[in-house]
């Protein structure tokens, strides 16, 4: 199921699909306007009074005293104190707007129907599980977070290690992902599509290769998904997969990688179960295909240098059947 | 420097207090608190030295050198003995700075109290020094003057350092 | 003067770095830069800016002209000062040093804690720039120190405090903020960060109780006012620029002084800002929201009362005047931006993206550099006594006007289009190409502007025309000393009567008479009358600020290492300052 790499307004604020990103790209197209009229008003004032026009006006002499008249300075107390007090009432006027978003934003915590998933940050790669009573359909995955549409989300967030930020621009503004603490957020699509982000706190040496792809769905489609991925890996039909197997079982990527079904159970690098059905693959570096998963396992320090994962030593009749086994963890 | 000294110390309490409010238990397991005696006897002495100070400045203000030198060593000797029970009282705790955080921000409070405590002494002694060879001018009577106003500083900022380290832990206790 | 040229120099190297950046960015999969030497590159072009360009060409124009515009001969402590000097040359060199031998800081300039301590960050780089910080923060509450009581004791007779220029308000206004704000940095580099790093404690552990982000909260009780610190003194040489060349006096002086403190203050209550994404509560986070709007209005009353100076003055539009008019463009776009920042659902969208890195350079850009390249205009016949090339010097204003906004304005677009913050590269897809390419482009043209303003210095200053005392007929004390000045800044000391000593009756003007000029000797006033109260002798040139600052440094470099150099480097600082203070030969103070 591998879905083609589309890049449209992506991770951007001002396309938003969700009522988070909504009131918050309302609310900055506003303080916009506002404050471009302010912008231009002061700057329009500044060459006014350099230009000779307003010169009719005044034209005592400075020299003596390098004052002006005692009428003149009243009349400019007065200008200036009533902008003063039109600069007061506009910003209250915006600090109002940005509490009140900021009650909006926080109304979704209400919502009765919420999904929890919890985002652990690591260096440099998303842990996303989603959260359950029964213990049997926690679902724990990586780099991609699945999500149904009109359903609000609850973003449970933490780290493993140094402070990360999840931020998804087309759902909702960034949550830190500190250590030791849990922060939230609540998200909501109201559109099904594919919407990318990206973590927002330098983290290390390859904050710049930490993206992450936020998948709306309808519930229907979502929830046939949620199921598929709890299902362990199916085993391999053929030889040849099954060499592919084998090749993964007895290398070093299991004391990292966790495949449910087999004996790979490692558990501080992603969960590679289902890994031909996410779009992407080292956390939103590289489209999903076979080539670029054999780049990235032959050498992962040159496309992404300095990140955690060691270069695995493959026998060269290993590769072909290991790629295409993973390839068919869907 | 009552500025730049003051605002540290603030700093220092106010991390005393976010940790206290986020840390249970407080003081972690195994860590026993801070006797309070010891403590206790070193703020009296402290205090008392500034007796020392209050007398120095005033014999500098009036050109006096033995009241000078008589207060500078009043104030020298209770400073030690005030810095001695402290560094007993060191001693007899049983964690350092590497024990949780606890440790380590007692430690940080403490310590560089004590430090700055250490330079006023070395300069108190310099100039006890200076004023011991005959230097009277205006600039030894300032210096002694200015040094007064710093042990005051000192003096003062430690009482509220000391409350938080040995007495808030008791009162505010263990959990929550 | 050693403050200003070696802060020029680190203004420099910053902008060799910052156009690294720049072709590291301007296309996408750029293999130019690694992800470790941008990181450090970009850490270092921060650390670099804020702390070895920004606070110390402040101070350094604080203390040559404060004494001038006071009227007296020299700033309070001399060798204070030098020590100053000493100590924040040895910690700029420090954080080249370390970025030269690979061992740069790479955690951010401001170093957030888990990533900077000793878990994520093995090795000596951050040590070197918590090192750096404590010599720079030394240096700078050293100068502030300084100025402060200059300000306050040793103005010239009759210059009361409502007298004062508005220059030196806003230094004393400045030098109380270092005086409050350095001291939390010294905090989070040393007892945080380094006693972390070095002997083991757990003060940003989590696991023992420790936590990540009381580092940031500390830090940015520094950061934040750090950033006025740097504004404010731009803010009195606007002042200053404004009033000589609309040839009347600032508008609203009582306004302007209570603005000043006003930001000053407010200043000190607005740090969580930069902690907005970490989900601190939320109505905490409404206050801080409040007074950052707050501190719009105290700059908003600066700027009215400027444009009502020039409304009612004669202006006259030399280069010096063009910067101060960029300087109300850029600042005012970047203030506005910040009123946006300041809206905590906005802030969630554009934190840590390239929006913020538009608005602060918008305003510490405009509002602190466009101001401090107006003052060299300004003050380049008072410094070298002779006159810039007007024309030259407009060509570059308008070149570096342009060039900076063809910069920084795509990257208000940029983060529209949710481009992160210190990312050393980014992939095609993105669409962030060309606006990359524009801000590259931006780059190089501020340095061809960069270019001509050092041409035109140089030029001006072997052929330029003679400047008399005072060419542009402005009004304060400095320009009645000659261009440049002596050693002793005035033959006599002048008294002030008015605001504006130079521009009363010439029948009023007083100057004092009866001091010795065999030894060097300045006049110690009343604080806020102004009143002469007794002669004070300063000392002359001596080695020992220079051992002093050797000494230290030993310690301080020394316990990057070993921690226990820090009491080593402290008996030697000790050492150090005794020389110092030995007496030398005896002194009598006269009435």
């Amino acid at each position: 199921m591998s879905v083609p790499f589309i890049a449209a307004l992506q991770q951007s604020a001002i396309a938003p699909v969700g009522p988070q990103a909504g009131r918050i790209a309302f609310l900055f197209w506003s303080f916009l306007i506002l404050l471009t009229c302010v912008f231009l008003l002061t700057i329009g004032f500044t060459l006014w009074a350099l230009s000779r026009h307003h010169r009719g006006i005044e034209q005592e002499p400075l020299e003596r005293t390098h004052r002006p008249s005692a009428a003149t300075d009243a009349r400019m107390t007065r200008a200036i104190g009533a902008a003063t007090v039109v600069t007061v009432l506009i910003l209250f006027g915006l600090l109002i707007a940005s509490v009140v978003t900021g009650e909006q934003l926080a109304g979704l915590r209400y919502a009765s129907n919420a999904m929890a998933v919890e985002i652990t940050g690591n260096q440099w790669w998303w842990e996303i599980r989603y959260l359950s009573d029964n213990t049997r359909r926690i679902l724990r995955t990586a780099n991609e977070l699945h999500i149904p549409v009109g359903r609000p989300v609850m973003i449970r967030g933490t780290s493993h290690d140094v402070i990360h930020s999840f931020w998804a621009p087309n759902l909702h503004g960034k949550r830190d992902l500190i250590p030791s603490r849990i922060t939230t957020e609540w998200i909501e699509a109201d559109q099904p599509g594919q919407y990318r982000g990206q973590c927002a706190e330098f983290c290390g040496l390859q904050h710049a290769h930490m993206a992450l792809w936020v998948i709306a769905e309808p519930q229907e489609k979502f929830d046939a998904w949620f199921e598929a991925q709890l299902q362990p890996a199916a085993p391999p039909e053929d030889a040849h997969l099954q060499a592919g197997e084998q090749a993964f079982l007895s290398s070093s990527c299991v004391l990292c990688h966790t495949i449910r079904g087999t004996d790979a159970a490692g558990q501080v690098a992603p969960d590679l179960t289902h890994l031909a059905s996410r779009l992407t693959i080292a956390a939103g570096t590289l489209p999903n295909n076979k080539g670029n998963l054999g780049g990235w396992i032959a050498d992962p320090q040159t496309i992404k240098p300095g990140n955690h994962m060691a270069t695995v030593a493959l026998k060269s009749e290993d590769v072909q059947p290991l790629l295409d086994y993973l390839e068919s963890l869907h | 420097m009552a500025f730049i000294e003051g605002s540290l110390f603030c700093c220092l309490i106010a991390m005393y207090f976010y940790y206290r409010l986020g840390t249970f238990p407080w003081p972690p397991p195994g860590v026993q608190l801070p006797s309070r005696l010891l403590p206790a006897c070193c703020m009296t002495l402290l205090l008392l030295s500034c007796i020392g100070s209050y007398l120095a400045s005033e014999a500098a203000r009036k050109g006096d050198r033995k009241g000078m030198i008589w207060g500078m060593g009043l104030n020298l000797a209770l400073a030690i003995a005030a810095m001695t029970c402290r560094a007993i009282d060191w001693r007899l705790w049983n964690f350092k700075w590497t024990t949780g955080v606890y440790g380590s921000i007692t430690w940080a409070i403490v310590w560089i109290h004590t430090l700055d405590v250490l330079g006023d002494l070395v300069y108190t002694a310099v100039l006890a020094l200076l004023v011991l060879l005959g230097n009277v001018g205006p600039r030894q009577r300032i210096g002694v003057h200015a040094d007064s106003v710093v042990w005051y500083f000192l003096v003062a900022i430690w009482v509220p350092l000391y409350v938080t380290v040995y007495w808030v832990p008791y009162f505010w206790g263990a959990n929550g | 003067m050693r403050y200003i040229v070696t802060a020029f120099l680190f203004l420099l190297a910053g902008g060799v770095e910052a156009l690294l950046m720049r072709l590291q960015l301007s296309f996408p999969n750029n293999p130019m830069l690694g992800p470790d030497k941008y990181n450090q590159i970009f850490t270092v072009h921060g650390s670099n800016m804020m702390f070895l360009f920004a606070v110390p060409v402040m101070e350094g124009m604080g203390v040559w002209l404060v004494p001038l515009m006071l009227g007296t001969r020299n700033v309070a402590f001399p060798r204070l000062n030098a020590f100053g000097y000493w100590m924040y040359l040895i910690g700029g060199l420090l954080l080249y040093v370390g970025l030269f031998t690979n061992t740069g800081p790479d955690a951010g300039w401001f170093a957030y804690t888990p990533l900077s301590g000793p878990q994520f960050s093995p090795g000596k780089r951050v040590d070197i720039w918590a090192q750096m910080i404590t010599f720079t923060e030394i240096s700078a509450m050293c100068v502030a120190t300084e100025l402060a009581v200059t300000i306050l004791k040793m103005r010239a007779p009759g210059m009361s405090l409502n007298r004062i220029p508005m220059y030196c308000w806003a230094m004393l206004v400045q030098s109380a903020m270092v005086l409050f704000a350095m001291p939390a940095v010294m905090v989070a580099s040393n007892v945080f960060l380094l006693t972390d790093r070095t002997i083991g404690t757990h003060f940003s552990n989590p696991a023992e109780g420790g936590d990540p982000l009381l580092y940031q909260h500390i830090f940015w009780f520094f950061g934040h006012p750090e950033v006025y610190i740097i504004f404010i003194p731009a803010l009195g040489m606007v002042s200053a620029i404004v009033a000589a060349h609309s040839r009347r006096s600032i508008f609203g002086y009582p306004a302007m002084v209570l603005s000043l403190v006003a930001t000053a203050f407010i200043g000190f209550g607005l740090w969580v800002h930069h902690m907005f994404a970490t989900g601190l509560p939320q109505i905490g986070e409404a206050y801080f929201t409040a007074a950052s709007m707050m501190i719009g209005i105290t700059s908003g009353v600066q700027i009215f009362c400027w444009i009502a100076t020039l409304w009612t003055g004669r202006v006259r539009l030399n280069t010096a005047m063009h910067f101060v008019l960029g300087f109300i463009f850029i600042f005012v776009m970047g203030g506005l931006t910040g009123i946006m920042l300041a809206a905590i659902p906005i802030d969630l969208q554009v934190h840590d993206t390239y929006f913020v890195v538009a608005h602060f350079h918008y305003v510490l850009i405009g509002g602190a550099l466009f101001p401090l390249f107006g003052g060299f205009h300004h003050w380049f016949p008072k410094f070298t006594g002779r006159m810039i090339n007007e024309r030259l010097g407009k060509v570059s204003f308008w070149v570096l006007f342009l060039g900076f906004n063809l910069t920084f304005f795509p990257m208000h677009l940029l983060r529209l289009k949710g481009m992160p913050r210190r990312v050393y590269t980014y992939s095609p897809e993105m669409h962030w190409t060309a606006a990359n390419g524009m801000a590259t482009a931006g780059a190089l043209i501020i340095l061809i502007g960069g270019i001509l303003f050092i041409v035109n210095v140089i030029s001006s200053r072997r052929s330029g025309p003679i400047a008399g005392a005072n060419p542009w007929d402005a009004g304060s004390l400095e320009w009645a000393a000659d261009s440049p000045p002596a050693p002793y800044n005035f033959a006599f000391l002048p008294g002030a009567v008015s605001r504006y000593p130079l521009w009363s009756d010439p029948a009023d003007r007083v100057v004092v008479t009866g001091m010795r000029n065999d030894r060097r000797e300045i006049l110690v006033t009343e604080t806020v009358s102004g009143e002469p109260r007794f002669r004070h002798v300063l000392p002359g040139s001596r080695i020992w600020p220079l051992l002093t600052a050797l000494l230290a440094t030993a310690g301080l470099v020394g316990s990057i290492f070993y921690f226990q150099w820090y009491y080593i480097g402290a008996v030697l600082t000790a050492i150090g300052l005794i020389g110092w203070f030995w007496p030398k030969e005896p002194v009598e103070i006269e009435p």
